[in-house]
């Protein structure tokens, strides 16, 4: 703690601050740098904020999670092979689709087959819910899942339906979901960034965007965290000698100060100083974080670390960093997946091969981590959501792949609120559409808000013209999940 | 924390004004509309789709009609007999107004003004905004943006501080009018300059340097969402973005006056009087229309309409933000909710966008260029004619006759002399067919043919830039033909102004022409039948989504056609008389005489003409290109109930401006778009909006807060101006000046209220705290391109060579996702200043994102101010800073002979425009000290004096004074 000490201000005039806020208008600055709130009150004295009253300053009601782990499966797991089994298609397998049922127009538009699953399906856990053989670690959670059966996207391409399940809309630059989580609900950490993805080697098609703050300000953006010593953009010192950096930055600070009073407490220069106390103190709790000597070897063993496919090792390594992520409070972590040899989950050629690789890579480290969130204690206040952008068709793709399907897909949450052991939603008896209980992008949305204790439809920013929300106009909490 | 953060909210939501006496006379635009449109107008505003108890509060008439449970919700003069002042005060929750679950509450002050302004009335008037811009009093030369800010000043009892020293001023001018810090020689120039004029000149000297543009013109790329690829999946270059960026450089260097730069973003491609480079002479005013074409390209959308109508719906938002602060994209789903713009308001306008065709544009076009083309085709003509009454078919005319039951359509048939309807854009096809050109032996002068008709983009040469596009046609067939040859040229189908054709589901909607001999090119359209459509012939290709034009590239067509199942067999030729040429028919008889030798004729007279042609036609050819727009055939959209594309109204509305406006209810003419008098309306005299939204956007800059905060909305939901008549002061003002921008940005920084201090008080902190009034100048960070560029300028590395391709962005290993260039920029950047860096839309610049330039989806007017600690970490830590903090003490150590003195004060001037006091070069001095101590401990054979000052201006760097215009 002394290492900073004589740079670090006194804790400050935050006293003096609010004596200014009185007059009715926030310190933006310093407001936002606790990733509370940006936007400021108007003249005529009623803002965004007051329309749909305390909001952004914590939860609406009372949360049942307090962050989320989201483990995205880029590219489209298809449903009849992992979590919806559909006899039907075994039955049927070779015969002509089109004569079956109405097929819509898809990425590729090479419509093949009828094509059975690979996979064997077996039922697991007290609930019996049918998992195939691609996840048979995850298959022993079941009782902690609720399976949805009956998702669906508007979207038929990646980056689009990326962009959708992200923010709410198939456009590009829209807020995160985790942007807007950290702009409702803030940090608990002000050392670590509230929004965290953990890139596993493959950014979504959609790119950097998918994360990114839109048109709430720079701040709700996710921080980018990579394997390796150098976890995060310029989070190590360049400095070579012990204690050069504290000797500048006390330096910087007694200028800074001096500046200040010269010029009458201007808050946005208060805060700015008061932003390189953190900086220096996130230069040591992000590597802190990727240290993983403390962890013992069964909760490695557990993750999959001494796997023999490396995919299998990288991917548990950032499980059990979102682990350490959720102690830490963080609100909001995803996942991204993989670079396993054979693409993402996209598997419009090669079927068995690709979705096998990718399955193996990601089985073993969810259920490690569910597992071990469940023993600390973590499971019941983190939401860990487990989801692709669609399904895949339930014909081939040419002979062996299967093509993007925005009208079913299955994906699973776990967690804070969740009822264990539910499959909700049903498909056809092919998994092509959904017949029952459909769950929109927006329903997803607003069941995580609500989860983390927010209305979605009371979390606005105003931006050009319209109180915006994640899920725009729409959205339903899945209420038959909850616990 | 939290308790705090309500109790600021709390003190925001019922703000001070609960406690200011209610005015003499209660406007309704400044008192009452806010509270209407903040509590009322969602169920009682002017979109009927949501409104509750078929009662409006928007207009008069709706206010004062009967209510269905009897009587009035508002009785003019009578609050007692009102309604409204009933509800609004009443005691049940089922009956108190607004709604309990609305979460929103009426201030007892709020209250008691709608109550005095019923009593007083009840007096509506339009919203501000949308009533022309007028003075009733100061109409005088006397009125100053002085006079309007101190009669506020001392309205609210604010004492104003005393101006800023002259360090100050000119770092504070600099920076605002350049994006750059000042160079300490100007800066000793001008402390030494006691002259009278000598901050005026100080001023022109920024407003006239190069860098002014730079400055200007990023700010007006914030608006027009600029970005040098379409992002989405591949991140596609936009062809030759940048060279709009360099318009608008020139432009603003050149202060084109605001009304014809308006002008040229809307229909720059349609002035009757075009602009041109005066010094290059090439062509200036159509390259402004790629401000359309800077959006999001969605690679691949299965649904295309969709993707048409979420293109067209971002051009009418940023076009509708962008020159008249509306936010008209609101009333795409249904009339908007607040302010006086409807569904067909948006609909019109998208008509003027669906008709509107984007293209690539032929950057190098220049005055020289087009008269070459307009003489060497009348060259051309003459010896056609020449040849021609010389040589004289014996046959007539044969009028064939087109069997109707032929199994396929003709789109285009380019083998008589017009092309058929279709439209020939640049100068690659001529204004007609090759029908009928005399083809004569270069040295002999001999006749040997006539040329059949085709289109032919090598009428002057190959490699010359032109597109040949049909006219909107509805797909009905399963296949469109085209008989064509050419080499490196491409046949496009444009379906629904989709552009960007690939695989997987477009692949087979473009087609590389790259034979010589004449072939039949089938398009497989089958999958869109019902679909609007058009076909593109052009030389050129577009690799990787990008278009470049081979100087050997030419291609040449006979016809178009649409059919099911098979190519026809024959596809026959009408002869259409028409009286420039003789018909095909009559070409294959002299032909054939020529051939056999039975006719001979001889034009060496012709000779050197043709020889001198095609010297000339050399000159036009092109090879630099930006993607703008040209003009389509007029569309007029239905309105697209809920937005959706499926449920489409029965009637059209026919393209115009919008109808709250002045013109807005006059249609569009134009067989076209309709852009002109699109640009025509916002520049009517009676638009009140135009010029007032961009004076507030050159206020904003310049005070960091417009006189109107909302710069972008200037509608009901924004902010009203906290000087409405300095505002309107300026608006006209802005107009009497001929829209010089230059000329407004010299009389906002020679007022009194710019040069002001930025040392503030207690008192003013107190009474004024977000300093809305002026009384000291606003303290700001600096942009974040401002930033990077004023490290370069203090390290003395700014290379500031104007325009040019972008340089590459530097990528660090955070930056992934497909599309991802292969190889990295350089981290410097080369030293050009930011606005040259490259803009990816997947690969953002992480030090800009992080600084809060926007990310470049839409209009932003106005850049958030963020404080967060990833800031500091870049300028503490990132590998630019530090590199260019070496440069720094490089280039101060390489000056010999400076005392220690000397050398904090060279630091002082290039990092703070001034000289440190001696209390700071004490400070420094003593760190200095320390820095050496602290570097002889390290082992290694460093240069110790270069690490001290390294250390040293890297520190500097991370000052706030540095950060902060202070």
């Amino acid at each position: 703690m002394s290492k900073y000490h004589n740079f670090m201000q006194k804790p400050l005039s935050r006293r003096e601050m609010l004596d200014i806020c009185k007059g009715g208008f926030g310190s933006l600055a310093f407001m936002s740098l606790f990733g509370v709130l940006p936007t400021a009150c108007g003249r005529s004295g009623k803002s965004i904020l007051d329309a749909s009253s305390n909001l952004n300053l914590g939860p609406h009601y009372l949360p049942k999670a307090k962050n989320i782990i989201f483990l995205y499966m880029d590219g489209g797991v298809s449903q009849v092979d992992s979590f919806d089994p559909k006899p039907r298609l075994t039955k049927e397998n070779g015969q002509d689709p089109r004569k079956k049922f109405k097929v819509d127009a898809t990425q590729f538009d090479n419509v093949g087959k009828i094509l059975k699953s690979p996979w064997a399906f077996k039922q697991y856990g007290d609930c019996g819910m049918p998992v195939s053989e691609l996840f048979p670690h995850i298959a022993t959670c079941v009782d902690d899942i609720a399976l949805i059966r009956s998702m669906t996207s508007q979207f038929p391409e990646h980056t689009n339906a990326n962009y959708f399940l992200h923010t709410g809309s198939g456009l590009q630059g829209r807020p995160s979901m985790g942007s807007w989580m950290t702009y409702g609900l803030g940090s608990e950490n002000k050392n670590i960034p509230g929004y965290v993805v953990l890139d596993g080697g493959l950014i979504p098609p959609g790119g950097l965007d998918n994360f990114k703050n839109g048109f709430l300000p720079a701040s709700y953006q996710a921080s980018i965290l990579r394997a390796g010593d150098h976890p995060i953009a310029n989070i190590k010192p360049k400095e070579k000698i012990q204690n050069l950096q504290e000797q500048k930055l006390g330096f910087i600070n007694q200028l800074d100060k001096q500046q200040l009073a010269e010029i009458g407490k201007v808050d946005a220069v208060e805060s700015a100083i008061s932003n390189y106390e953190l900086a220096y103190k996130m230069q040591s709790s992000i590597p802190e974080l990727t240290e993983f000597k403390a962890e013992t070897k069964a909760t490695k063993k557990l993750y999959g670390f001494e796997s023999d496919d490396p995919h299998t090792r990288g991917y548990a390594a950032q499980c059990l960093l979102a682990r350490r992520l959720v102690e830490r409070g963080v609100r909001f972590i995803e996942l991204t997946c993989p670079k396993v040899s054979a693409d993402r989950w996209d598997q419009h050629g090669n079927l068995k091969d690709g979705h096998e690789r990718n399955a193996h890579a990601v089985d073993q480290p969810i259920a490690g981590l569910l597992k071990d969130l469940k023993s600390r204690g973590l499971l019941e206040e983190t939401l860990v959501v487990w989801t692709g952008e669609f399904g895949r068709t339930p014909f081939a793709q040419g002979t062996n792949g299967r093509d993007h399907n925005p009208s079913a897909g299955s994906m699973w949450m776990a967690g804070a609120g969740i009822k264990g052991g539910t499959i909700f939603g049903r498909t056809d008896d092919y998994g092509y559409r959904v017949i029952e209980n459909e769950v929109t992008v927006h329903d997803i949305h607003a069941t995580m808000m609500h989860l983390m204790g927010i209305n979605h439809e009371h979390l606005t920013f105003r931006f050009g013209g319209r109180d915006m929300r994640l899920t725009d106009v729409h959205g339903h909490i899945i209420k038959d999940i909850l616990a | 924390m939290l308790y705090i953060m309500s109790a600021i909210l709390l003190s925001c939501g019922h703000s001070d004004a609960s406690f200011e006496p209610l005015p003499k006379n209660v406007d309704f635009n400044f008192h009452i509309r806010p509270i209407l449109v903040q509590n009322c107008y969602l169920c009682h505003g002017p979109d009927p789709s949501s409104r509750k108890a078929n009662l409006r509060l928007d207009t008069y008439e709706g206010a004062t009609a009967a209510l269905k449970e009897g009587g009035f919700a508002v009785v003019p003069g009578k609050p007692d007999k009102s309604q409204l002042i009933e509800r609004i005060n009443h005691q049940h929750e089922d009956k108190i107004m607004p709604p309990v679950e609305t979460n929103s509450k009426l201030t007892e002050r709020e209250k008691a003004l709608l109550e005095k302004w019923i009593k007083q009335g009840a007096e509506w008037k339009p919203h501000w905004s949308f009533i022309k811009p007028s003075l009733e009093e100061h109409k005088d030369e006397m009125a100053t943006i002085d006079l309007f800010i101190n009669k506020r000043l001392e309205e609210k009892k604010l004492n104003k501080v005393s101006t800023a020293n002259k360090n100050t001023l000119i770092r504070r001018v600099s920076y605002l009018l350049t994006g750059l810090p000042p160079l300490p020689k100007d800066v000793k120039n001008y402390i030494s300059d006691t002259s009278e004029h000598a901050y005026e000149n100080m001023v022109d000297h920024y407003l006239n340097s190069s860098a002014y543009g730079e400055r200007w013109a990023r700010h007006w790329m914030d608006l027009v969402r600029y970005a040098e690829t379409k992002g989405h999946e591949f991140d596609y270059s936009i062809t030759g973005a940048w060279k709009y960026r360099d318009y608008l450089i020139r432009a603003f260097n050149d202060d084109i006056p605001y009304n014809q730069l308006l002008k040229e973003h809307l229909a720059g491609d349609l002035l009757e009087e075009k602009r041109y480079n005066p010094e290059s002479g090439v062509l200036e005013s159509h390259l402004a229309t790629a401000f359309y074409a800077l959006g999001e390209g969605t690679h691949s959308p299965v649904d295309v309409r969709q993707d048409e109508s979420n293109r067209i719906d971002n051009m009418i938002d940023v076009t509708t933000k962008t020159f008249q602060g509306l936010t008209v994209s609101c009333a795409k789903c249904h009339d908007h909710k607040f302010d006086p713009i409807t569904a067909a308001d948006y609909y019109a306008l998208y008509g003027v966008m669906e008709s509107t065709r984007f293209t690539p544009l032929d950057s190098d076009r220049s005055i020289s260029k087009e008269i070459t083309a307009k003489e060497i085709l009348e060259i051309q003509d003459y010896v056609k004619t020449m040849v021609s009454e010389k040589v004289q078919p014996k046959t007539l005319s044969q009028e064939s006759e087109i069997n109707s039951a032929n199994a396929y359509k003709m789109l285009g048939d380019f083998r008589n002399s017009d092309f058929d309807g279709w439209v020939s854009e640049g100068f690659a096809f001529g204004n007609k067919t090759t029908l009928g050109n005399p083809i004569i032996n270069e040295s002999s002068g001999k006749l040997i043919a006539f040329n059949d008709g085709k289109a032919s983009s090598r009428i002057f040469d190959t490699g010359v830039f032109g597109t040949l596009r049909s006219s909107n046609f509805i797909l009905d067939s399963d296949f469109i033909g085209v008989r064509a040859r050419g080499h490196k040229s491409t046949i496009r189908i444009i379906i629904d102004n989709f552009q960007l054709i690939k695989n997987p589901i477009y692949g087979d909607l473009t087609k590389g022409i790259n034979n010589s001999d004449w072939k039949n090119y089938t398009f497989n359209v089958g999958p869109w039948k019902g679909h609007k459509a058009y076909i593109e012939i052009l030389p050129g290709q577009y690799p990787g989504q990008s278009f470049n034009l081979s100087d050997n590239a030419f291609i040449e067509a006979k016809y178009a056609i649409s059919y099911n199942t098979q190519w026809p067999s024959e596809i026959k030729a009408p002869d259409k008389t028409l009286a420039s040429t003789y018909s095909p028919s009559q070409i294959n008889e002299l032909n054939s005489r020529l051939k056999s030798g039975q006719t001979k004729a001889y034009f060496p007279e012709l000779v050197t003409i043709i020889d001198s042609i095609k010297e000339r036609s050399k000159d036009l050819k092109s090879s630099s290109f930006v993607y703008g727009v040209t003009d389509g055939f007029a569309i007029n959209s239905p309105v697209f109930n809920r937005g959706r594309y499926q449920e489409l109204s029965e009637d059209s509305i026919p393209r115009r401006f919008l109808s709250a406006l002045p013109l807005g209810d006059v249609a569009f003419k134009s067989k076209g778009s309709g852009r002109l008098e699109l640009a025509n309306a916002m520049l009517n005299k009676e638009n009140p909006l135009t010029a007032r939204v961009m004076v507030n956007r050159i206020w904003h800059h310049l005070f960091g807060r417009g006189i109107v905060e909302t710069v972008d909305n200037f509608g009901l939901q924004g902010k009203l101006p906290s000087h409405p008549e300095l505002l309107d002061h300026l608006a006209i003002t802005f107009q009497n000046n001929g829209w010089s921008v230059k000329k407004m940005i010299k009389y906002i920084v020679t007022s009194e209220a710019f040069k002001r201090s930025t040392i503030t008080n207690k008192e003013l902190l107190a009474k004024d705290p977000s300093n809305i009034y002026l009384a000291s100048f606003p303290v700001r960070r600096l942009e974040s391109e401002a930033i990077r560029d004023g490290i370069l300028v203090a390290s003395e590395s700014l290379d500031s060579t104007l325009y040019g391709p972008p340089v590459p962005i530097y990528l660090t290993e955070f930056m992934q996702g497909r599309g991802r260039p292969k190889k990295p920029g350089p981290l410097d950047g080369n030293g050009r200043r930011s606005i040259y860096q490259e803009v990816r839309r997947n690969f953002l610049e992480p030090m800009m994102t992080t600084f809060d330039r926007p990310i470049p989806f839409t209009t932003f007017g106005k850049r958030d101010v963020t404080n967060v600690p990833s800031q500091s970490l870049i300028l503490m830590n990132d590998p630019f800073v530090i590199a260019q903090a070496e440069i720094m003490a490089e280039k101060l150590l390489a000056q010999n002979d400076l005392s220690i003195h000397q050398k904090i004060e060279w630091v002082y001037m290039n990092a703070f425009s001034r000289k440190p006091s001696i209390e700071e070069i004490t400070n420094a001095s003593k760190f200095i000290s320390l820095l050496e101590e602290m570097k002889k401990t390290e082992v290694s054979d460093v240069d110790i004096d270069l690490e001290v000052w390294k250390e040293y201006c890297h520190s500097i760097f991370n000052l706030k004074e540095f950060l902060y215009l202070i």
